[in-house]
């Protein structure tokens, strides 16, 4: 699994490859808490590579979602698999931020 | 047994190379599909299960060598790869013995050169999955282990069964990325809950804060005595593979919570069950036994998914 963040301006791009799970959700944790203490206000999601996210990623990035809205910041997923775009739709995080497909 | 023909993936920029390439596998009996960049030959391998790849290693975009990086990071060592190039340079030939090429071929290809390379690999091929054709030979096949907690963080069980299920099992990537997310949920539930019996607010802890925890839990004698029961069995009969778990923890509600489940078919995002909530939409059949301390889910597989050896 791998985490690519990059920053432009108030935007995180972050872009995330492989099975991310609970022996590497650590990592997201780490990831999310920069965007948290940057100043980025829109975090814009790759997950086209991602193959699966866990639970345990999945609550790292609720947890993030909360801090981050509170501080008025938005996410969306820019692109996803068709993997992560159902597990998404399923977990209802698309009523939370825009989830794209592809 | 007789053996299916193998299925091979060329990968070049150059469609003359791709063209004359694939004739001369087929020729020789091979089944041959063909990419013309780094990008398109990930995507085919995601999707289909190749028995090797001869790449390029001069590409635009995605290198031979790039290309060979990211399998062997998302893939482990499974899928042999050949590299070709015309310029045998030795940063090249490290890098790429470094990252678990299978063998080199030099451009102009020679047609006797590739064909004995890629005998040679399936061969080798062959005789590491001696051990796969005992599950496809069998009405039925179990593997199971204890796990003492306190040498649990020794290894990465995903990145074990990751290599297990790709050298035994003939899974498309996609359920196998769905199986090892279930091994996943279920041995770290085990874990975590019914072997720690972590609190929520702990649960939360930032990594290092966490492991402190771990590593401090794992000292209590009632802790260390637990163990965690994996049990992963095939079945030909009815084509289908089961994966149970069991710790020693006080187990749960798992009534209520399927209840819960029949009422809302959505998955929940509750801080609790929401790993349970994973498992029951990965698998066709989720099972509760021992007060919830063991939980089973069953997946069925397509026709010859198994035995397809």
């Amino acid at each position: 699994m791998k985490i690519d963040l990059s920053f432009n301006d108030k935007v995180a791009l972050m872009r995330i490859e492989g099975i991310l799970n609970s022996e590497n959700a650590h990592i997201l944790q780490e990831k999310l808490s920069e965007v948290l203490a940057s100043d980025a206000t829109f975090l814009e999601l790759d997950l086209f590579d991602c193959r699966n996210i866990s639970s345990t990623g999945i609550g790292k990035l609720l947890l993030f979602y909360k801090d981050f809205i509170g501080k008025g910041g938005e996410i969306e997923v820019v692109r996803s698999s068709n993997n992560i775009y159902e597990l998404f739709s399923m977990l209802k995080l698309n009523q939370l931020f825009t989830v794209n497909l592809g | 047994m007789k053996r299916s023909a193998a299925r091979i993936l060329v990968v070049d920029d150059s469609p003359s190379i791709v063209t004359s390439l694939s004739k001369i596998l087929e020729l020789n009996g091979f089944r041959v599909d063909s990419a013309f960049n780094g990008s398109d030959a990930l995507r085919k391998i995601h999707r289909h299960n190749y028995d090797l790849v001869i790449c390029d290693i001069e590409m635009p975009g995605i290198s031979g060598l790039d290309f060979l990086e990211r399998v062997r990071r998302e893939y482990e060592r499974d899928l042999d790869v050949i590299l070709m190039t015309g310029f045998l340079e030795q940063d090249y030939f490290l890098q790429a013995i470094r990252l678990g090429a299978s063998d080199f071929i030099r451009k102009p290809v020679e047609s006797e050169h590739i064909i004995h390379a890629i005998q040679t690999i399936l061969e080798k091929k062959r005789s590491r999955t001696e051990f796969a054709n005992l599950f496809s030979l069998m009405d039925n096949a179990q593997l199971n282990i204890v796990i003492d907690p306190r040498k649990f963080s020794q290894f990465g069980i995903s990145k074990v069964f990751n290599v297990f299920f790709k050298q035994n099992l003939k899974l498309s990537q996609d359920l196998c990325n769905e199986l090892l997310t279930c091994v996943d949920e279920m041995v770290y539930n085990a874990f975590i809950h019914g072997t720690l019996e972590l609190t929520p607010q702990q649960r939360r802890y930032e990594h290092d804060q966490l492991q402190k925890l771990i590593e401090e839990k794992l000292q209590e004698q009632a802790i260390a005595a637990k163990r965690i029961r994996f049990s992963f069995s095939v079945n030909q009969l009815d084509n289908s593979i089961s994966i149970s778990v069991e710790d020693d923890g006080n187990g749960f509600d798992y009534l209520s919570w399927l209840q819960r489940v029949a009422q809302e078919p959505k998955l929940n995002l509750d801080d609790n069950g929401r790993g349970l909530s994973m498992l029951y939409h990965l698998s066709d059949r989720l099972d509760f036994d021992n007060n919830g301390r063991k939980v089973q889910i069953t997946r069925k597989l397509a026709p010859q998914t198994v035995s397809e050896l």
